[in-house]
């Protein structure tokens, strides 16, 4: 099989600026066992989609070999500032284009000096792969792709890979539900904002502990609707195509706030 | 120092097709023209402004999105160069502003006040959305006059569309309050597009105009109706069907920046100046000015000689 591994982290930006806090150390704490269970399986690369990473025209896929700088969060600039260092295997990416564009979705690489990076995509990169060892491929989250879209593009990235002998980690990144707080919390006191969000988080959490793919199928859109998950869950679209759609359980390696919004770092069994 | 006052309201819409349809030294991409009829809109609202010769342009913009509460630009110099990440082929720009804080900091404290969760960006390494530069370089593109950048808190999209908007009336009032308080001649420029309706692909050849057109007729109505409405002076009447219009034409004044610039005139029944309308990538997008020194809402003894000296020379230059 092409994946070796597969991954759902969140994007916030709160965990890799204030990782001592303690309501957050649930997820970073998962981020340190997700990214030895990443380093374990030696993937040539990792395919990454993060929903912050938006398009309205075309699938985007960058193609930049070397992307360095320093961001800093449109919301959560007083936190600090998030330097990054990401490789990207070029081949693949331009491949991807290649192929995606084919399967009949309208596609095209970017590789621009300064090309704004979403802190989703630092975030997980700097948690999951602090030294930068496997190179990336990043796909955009396109607003008009649905699920199926993406799970479509998923797949043929992932056959893409496969048609180049490399063996990927799969990582969507993207929040659970979506509810926040509008007003400043201290931080120390931050929790998933609503109960019957965190009841959905955790029954969702729990049918992928369990791999539960029919009855997942049947309550995501629920999930989506009644949690506002963030953009519908379509991170979890992304895994679920790139993964040839079936997986054998997951492991919850910690679940926690993003300023009341839900969070988990998952990690699915192939 | 009080007294301040607003002299003019701008819909000035930020598609950075126009930067690139131009060609000016910050853009690296270089294109063929394109969009001319809007550009032409954009040149006769910077001779409006150069008349105006405000101490201030604030701007608010919905490409810099927050969640919690509405930001404003707090530190004094800011510069680098913006990629845009939708069409990263037309826009990377370099640019270089100068942010006046005081008001963006009366600004953030009069919204405060009125209940609005409200906050200062004081981070230096701070990336300013390419909507605020769009509209400041097409506005004025020689970049010498302060501004105060505010963001589009998310509260449209997350709350109601009419909640949003509730928030976006308060944020305009503050907003007014906060340039009477600091004595400031300000310009506002509300940086939306209308209907908002657009195609899925580029030409290759982006500035291939045989290729624009309005995405959707309905929009295109839509937009025309409201126009109409701005230019009989009809504020009451394009609010009252704001929200339709928004729901019907997926329009971008969703995001707030329309409201908080009528909220802060105090929504003159003032016939607006159409400068111009024109698609991109088939969104509507019209140049209009609603002077409120021109109309006698705002005190043209406020206006300093050398712009008055300026309006002269201006004068007889048409002649």
């Amino acid at each position: 099989m092409t994946a070796v591994s597969a991954f759902l982290v969140p994007g916030s930006p709160l965990h890799l600026l204030r990782p001592d806090n303690p309501p957050w150390r649930p997820i970073i704490a998962g981020f340190e066992r997700a990214a030895r269970a990443l380093a374990v399986s030696r993937p040539d690369a990792i395919l990454l989609y993060s929903t912050q990473w938006i398009a309205v025209l075309d699938a985007l896929w960058q193609a930049r070999p070397r992307l360095t700088g320093t961001h800093v969060d449109e919301n959560w600039h007083d936190l600090g500032d998030m330097p990054f260092d990401i490789r990207v295997d070029t081949d693949l990416a331009h491949a991807c284009v290649k192929a995606v564009k084919a399967a009949g979705i309208s596609s095209k690489s970017v590789d621009y000096d300064q090309f704004p990076i979403d802190s989703g995509t630092i975030v997980a990169t700097r948690l999951l792969d602090p030294d930068g060892r496997f190179p990336l491929v990043m796909a955009a989250n396109n607003l008009y792709h649905d699920a199926a879209t993406t799970m479509k593009m998923a797949g043929v990235a992932a056959a893409t890979a496969r048609a180049q002998n490399k063996k990927v980690a799969v990582v969507g990144v993207g929040g659970l539900s979506g509810t926040v707080f509008r007003e400043p919390v201290a931080i120390e006191q931050d929790r998933i904002a609503a109960d019957s969000d965190d009841d959905w988080n955790r029954r969702i959490l729990r049918l992928l502990e369990k791999g539960e793919t029919g009855q997942l199928d049947g309550r995501i859109d629920e999930y989506a609707r009644e949690a506002r998950v963030d953009m519908g869950f379509k991170h979890f679209a992304w895994i679920r195509g790139a993964i040839g759609g079936r997986f054998f359980g997951a492991r919850v390696h910690g679940y926690g706030p993003a300023h009341g919004a839900g969070a988990a770092v998952i990690e699915f069994r192939l | 120092m009080a007294n301040g006052e607003i002299l003019a309201g701008f819909l000035a819409p930020h598609p950075p097709h126009l930067v690139y349809g131009e060609n000016p030294p910050q853009n690296e991409p270089k294109s063929e023209g394109g969009w001319e009829p809007l550009r032409w809109a954009y040149e006769r609202a910077r001779k409006s402004l150069d008349e105006l010769q405000p101490d201030v342009l604030l701007v608010h913009s919905p490409h810099w999105i927050t969640q919690v509460g509405h930001h404003f630009l707090g530190v004094r110099h800011l510069s680098g160069k913006s990629v845009d990440p939708i069409f990263p082929n037309l826009f990377r720009y370099s640019f270089e502003l100068e942010v006046d804080v005081e008001l963006a900091e009366a600004c953030c404290e009069k919204a405060a006040q009125r209940g609005l969760t409200a906050m200062m960006m004081r981070n230096p390494k701070f990336r300013v959305d390419y909507g605020t530069i769009t509209t400041l370089h097409m506005i004025r593109p020689q970049w010498d006059i302060p501004i105060v950048g505010i963001s589009a808190n998310n509260s449209p999209y997350y709350l109601t569309t009419e909640e949003g908007l509730d928030e976006m009336d308060t944020l305009g009032r503050a907003t007014r309050e906060a340039i009477e308080a600091t004595g400031r001649r300000a310009v506002l420029l509300a940086s939306n597009t209308l209907c908002h309706w657009h195609f899925h692909e580029e030409p290759d050849t982006p500035e291939d105009m045989s290729r624009e057109h309005p995405q959707s007729y309905d929009g295109y109505k839509w937009d025309m109706r409201i126009i109409e409405l701005l230019r009989e002076g009809k504020t009451a009447e394009v609010f009252r069907i704001l929200p339709q219009f928004i729901d019907e034409a997926f329009a971008e004044v969703k995001s707030g920046a329309f409201t908080w610039m009528f909220a802060a005139m105090d929504y003159p029944e003032l016939p607006g100046e159409l400068h111009g309308y024109g698609t991109v990538i088939g969104t509507g997008n019209a140049v209009m000015e609603w002077n409120l020194v021109k109309a006698g809402l705002a005190g043209a003894a406020a206006i300093p000689p050398s712009a008055a000296g300026g309006r002269e020379a201006y004068a007889g230059a048409m002649r």
